[in-house]
């Protein structure tokens, strides 16, 4: 039904249209808002056509293709395709910036700009989601950097100022890194290739006659770049300053989808190009340690905070660990749960920071010791942070708990007992969302804010939540309707050649 | 034998129009009018040049066939369209800021003959030719940084930048009698055969020879340590001057000294990489560091030039054909991408809006048009893709790598390191702008007005920023061909 239809790059084009429709005939709040939902509606559906027109049995390791020359001296294709690690990735942003703009209905400062500004981040992540060139790769990882910026800045909390700008040259740099791991990439493989190329798959095939210390180097530099993306401790500080002071919207899609880019990197880029690299012991050891560091470390600073929404910013640091922990055991099982646990966490961590939205919004604050027994005055927002907070510390059913469980299993597989550290943090991980929920929405009403005016979530709030919930619920009680598609594409990558 | 002249008609063009100009104003005294006459001279100009890069045929050299002295190739095609572009977008934005002002028709004069003295370096093969070329120009930019002779900024920029200009060109031009005492020509690729023949003896003349010459060449890029005139001219110049310097004056430097050092003097390139490789990393380092405690937004402009003059001279110590291209690239992008946000702050001075950072306070409400420029050409300038900066950096800054694969040149990986180091920090005293403009509140919300030409002039620089940042393809061949023909000497 696709055969004929360029859809990768529609779904790059619609948004970006709609972008600048936007900012162009956005004229008054309702007419942006509109504008916005119906091109990101166009891209959702899009990527679901995207999703049920993806041939499990094929053969191609990449699907729906398309590759045209851009810069022919330098070796640089505008080359999309997509495989099952990117799929659930590219559906995943869709689906999460069309719910963050219907979530941001009541934005009215500059609704315009807040509404292209979403859309261009939208380009941005599904480029980088469906890119083989490195060129364009990084092209669009840095082009998402923009609107962040932007969200973060004019429509942040009071310290946003600050938090934007680090944000913004933080991650830059990290960036600045993996493109001199791209350079190195691109000078010694070109030889090797006899042509210059940019090409992913090109790249990767050679570097297996990098030499092995050159290998490391690049490897490094690349994997830096994207776990400052990630973020894993000790380079995660900038994210809880970003998180406090973005907009909801902002957060949820920080969250759910930049923090992607950066595991998605370490899949798609390091362990694809240095496969055998990635197979030796010490990287694997390397890397679950720095997964293990920040899973314990985001886990223990959840417990300090007071502000509901810097804890789930931390919860995040936690729950990005579990990915690269999963990818750290190199086998098929740990990759396709540390997939499934990213598509499931973007998920989960949407709800979450929605649910820190509506705090913020109708009690005011989002400070835990000010909140108490709101239950009964928002019960539907209650129900959902509850559902929101269940799910992300791996009650069986729903999606987090298989992810969770995916990546134990292989970490028990390759590194024994050792993953008895990891799961500790499961119960560190109930101790402080329950404590939270037990200080926020049960108990006695709080006397300490002005609690007359709380009212329950609008429409505009309760529908991408019930979306979001739906989800979690069916992939949580059918995982192989995404595992089915995951595990084809990361066999590869986990065998021994 | 009859001499065939044709290689210097697009510079014949040029001086007929500015020739024309004081004429023209005594009929009609409209700067509107003299900026229009001025942009159909350019214009005419740029098709010439540009018709023979398309047709890539060219009119034979001037001189004979052993003493060659003005060579029209593809490289000083280029950079005649480069230094055209540039004052066309600087005559636009002056139709308007010069309307009050005395001595118009010399001031749209002064222009378009500095920028056929410019074209007329882009094309001299002989030291002689080239250093006549470069006092057209550097004579005719004195004149216009001081155009305003009863603003006090203005009479001291132009003094100061007449004293530095004229020294730097006397230490220019020993040099270049150094040089000529030691191999008996001024041929520029002359000089190179006799050096090469010599062997690699170090002669402390030779020596003496290159550091005038980089000191002297120095001057007219802002290398440091030979850069402290730049932000004070910069300031005190009108506005659309510092573009022009910025962006012609600067670019015609870096002509020079690729000339002279990956032409005359390429066969002893041992000598002096290294010493170009520190000047690089210096000039890049001082220029950033000192443009993120500027106030004013001139003065940081001419700070960050002196930072991306940085970059470019990487192509002179790593001395390689795509290194040049990147380089020539780079050229290309920063002209427009720098010479726009010059264009920007003088169409905010026309309507009195200061030269501080912090006036900029606001503006995203005030002047939407003028605020989203500002963003994309400073996030260009900062190297984020998809602007032109972003692809010129990236080819530049990759030939570094490039060459440092190499034995014995595996210090140049430092140049990438450094520049990308640089660019991270360059970012943050950008974004600091674009905060002020969207971020925080101004004292009113009236809205700005600036006349048609001027924001033109900045849609000119903005459009051609973006197109070459989506579609470098041709650019980058054009650049390629240039460097080429650079190195065949």
């Amino acid at each position: 039904m696709l055969e004929n239809v360029p859809i990768l790059s529609l779904l790059l084009i619609v948004p970006f249209v709609g972008a600048m429709t936007t900012l162009l005939l956005g004229t008054s709040p309702k007419a942006s808002k509109y504008l916005a939902l119906v091109f990101s509606g166009i891209t959702l559906v899009l990527s679901v056509l995207l999703l049920f027109n993806f041939s499990l049995s094929s053969t191609e390791a990449f699907q729906f293709r398309e590759n045209y020359v851009w810069i022919q001296q330098l070796g640089i294709s505008y080359n999309l395709a997509v495989d099952g690690i990117s799929l659930p990735m590219v559906f995943l942003s869709a689906l999460l910036v069309f719910l963050s703009i219907l979530f941001s209905w009541d934005v009215e400062e500059r609704t315009r700009t807040y509404m292209g500004l979403m859309l261009i981040l939208e380009v941005g992540v599904l480029g980088v989601f469906m890119a083989l060139d490195y060129f364009i790769f990084y092209v669009f990882w840095e082009v998402v950097l923009i609107p962040m910026y932007f969200l973060i800045a004019i429509w942040g909390g009071p310290s946003r100022a600050y938090a934007s700008i680090k944000f913004f040259i933080y991650t830059h740099i990290a960036s600045l890194v993996m493109l001199l791991g791209i350079f190195a990439l691109y000078f010694t493989a070109s030889p090797l290739l006899g042509s210059p190329s940019f090409g992913m798959e090109a790249i990767a095939s050679v570097a297996g006659s990098f030499g092995h210390d050159l290998a490391l180097i690049v490897f490094s530099a690349l994997l830096f770049g994207f776990i400052v993306k990630m973020p894993m401790v000790p380079f995660h500080t900038w994210l809880p300053d970003a998180h406090v002071q973005a907009p909801t919207a902002g957060s949820v899609l920080l969250a759910g989808l930049l923090l992607k880019m950066g595991s998605y990197g370490v899949i798609r880029v390091c362990i694809t190009t240095f496969n055998d690299l990635s197979h030796e012991a010490t990287i694997m050891v390397a890397l679950a340690v720095i997964g293990v560091v920040s899973i314990i470390y985001g886990a223990f600073a959840c417990l300090a905070q007071t502000d509901l929404k810097k804890m789930v910013a931390y919860s995040s640091i936690s729950h990005m660990g579990i990915v690269l922990l999963g990818i750290a055991t190199m086998t098929e099982l740990g990759l396709a749960a540390a997939v499934f646990q990213m598509f499931s966490h973007g998920l989960i961590t949407a709800v979450l920071f929605m649910t820190c939205g509506m705090f913020q919004h109708k009690a005011g604050t989002r400070e835990i010791p000010l909140l108490g027994g709101l239950a009964p005055k928002m019960p539907i927002v209650a129900t959902i942070m509850m559902i929101g907070f269940m799910a992300s510390l791996g009650l069986p059913g729903l999606v987090g708990f298989i992810a969770e469980f995916s990546v134990f299993t292989a970490t028990y597989n390759i590194f024994d007992l050792w993953v008895l550290i990891p799961v500790m943090s499961v119960a560190i991980t109930a101790a402080y969302y329950i404590w939270a929920m037990q200080r926020t929405i049960f108990g006695d009403l709080t006397t300490k804010i002005d609690t007359k005016h709380i009212h329950d979530s609008y429409w505009f709030e309760t529908v991408p939540l019930a979306v979001l919930i739906g989800l979690i619920a069916l992939f949580g009680i059918f995982p192989s309707l995404l595992m089915d598609i995951i595990l084809p594409s990361v066999a590869p990558l986990a065998a021994v050649i | 034998m009859a001499i065939d002249y044709s290689a210097l008609y697009p510079v014949m063009v040029m001086v007929v129009f500015a020739a024309a100009l004081p004429a023209i104003h005594a009929v009609a005294k409209s700067s509107r009018v003299l900026a229009g006459v001025s942009l159909v001279g350019i214009f005419v100009t740029m098709a010439l040049e540009l018709m023979y890069i398309v047709s890539g045929e060219y009119p034979a050299a001037i001189g004979g066939a052993s003493v060659e002295l003005l060579r029209l190739d593809v490289f000083a095609a280029l950079f005649a369209l480069v230094f055209l572009a540039v004052a066309f977008y600087v005559v636009l934005a002056s139709a308007r800021y010069v309307e009050k002002d005395r001595h118009q028709a010399e001031y749209f004069s002064l222009i378009l003959l500095a920028t056929a003295g410019m074209m007329v370096v882009a094309m001299a093969v002989d030291l002689i030719t080239l250093f006549a070329g470069l006092e057209v120009a550097s004579i005719s930019s004195f004149a216009l940084t001081a155009f305003r002779k009863k603003d006090k900024r203005g009479a001291e920029a132009g003094a100061k930048y007449y004293v530095i200009g004229g020294l730097s060109s006397a230490i220019a031009l020993y040099g270049i009698s150094l040089l000529y005492g030691i191999t008996g020509t001024t041929n520029i690729a002359g000089i190179n055969t006799v050096l090469a023949g010599m062997g690699s003896e170090l002669d402390i003349a030779l020596l003496l020879a290159i550091g005038l010459l980089i000191a002297g060449f120095g001057f007219k890029v802002a290398l440091v340590p030979f850069h402290m005139w730049a932000p004070d001219v910069y300031e005190g110049a009108p506005d659309p001057i510092a573009g022009l310097l910025a962006a012609g004056s600067k670019k015609m430097g870096m002509v020079l000294l690729f000339k002279v050092f990956l032409v005359g003097l390429i066969a002893i390139k041992a000598d002096w990489q290294l010493l170009a490789g520190v000047l690089a990393v210096l000039t890049m380092t001082v220029g950033n560091v000192i443009a993120v405690q500027q106030t004013n937004i001139k003065r940081m402009l001419a700070y960050s030039s002196v930072g991306q003059a940085g970059y470019m001279i990487i192509a002179l110590a790593v001395a390689t054909p795509y290194a040049v291209e990147g380089s020539i690239f780079h050229i290309i992008t920063h002209a427009f991408m720098k010479g726009g946000a010059f264009m920007i702050v003088a169409a905010l001075a026309y309507v009195a809006l200061g030269e501080n950072i912090a006036n900029y306070k606001g503006l995203a409400k005030r002047a939407p048009f003028l605020a989203i420029s500002m963003t994309l050409l400073l996030f260009a300038l900062a190297g984020i893709p998809p602007l032109s900066g972003f692809v010129s950096k990236f080819v530049l800054f990759s030939a570094a790598i490039d060459a440092s694969q190499i034995a014995d040149q595996n210090w140049m990986f430092w140049l990438a390191i450094a520049a990308i180091l640089n660019s991270a920090l360059s970012l943050y005293y950008y974004v600091r702008v674009i905060k002020y403009m969207y971020v925080d509140e101004g004292s009113t919300k009236d809205r700005i007005k600036v006349p048609w030409s001027m924001t033109a002039a900045v849609a000119i620089c903005v459009i051609a920023t973006i197109v070459i940042g989506v579609w470098p393809d041709p650019v980058i061949d054009v650049c390629e061909q240039a460097a080429r023909a650079l190195f065949a000497g």
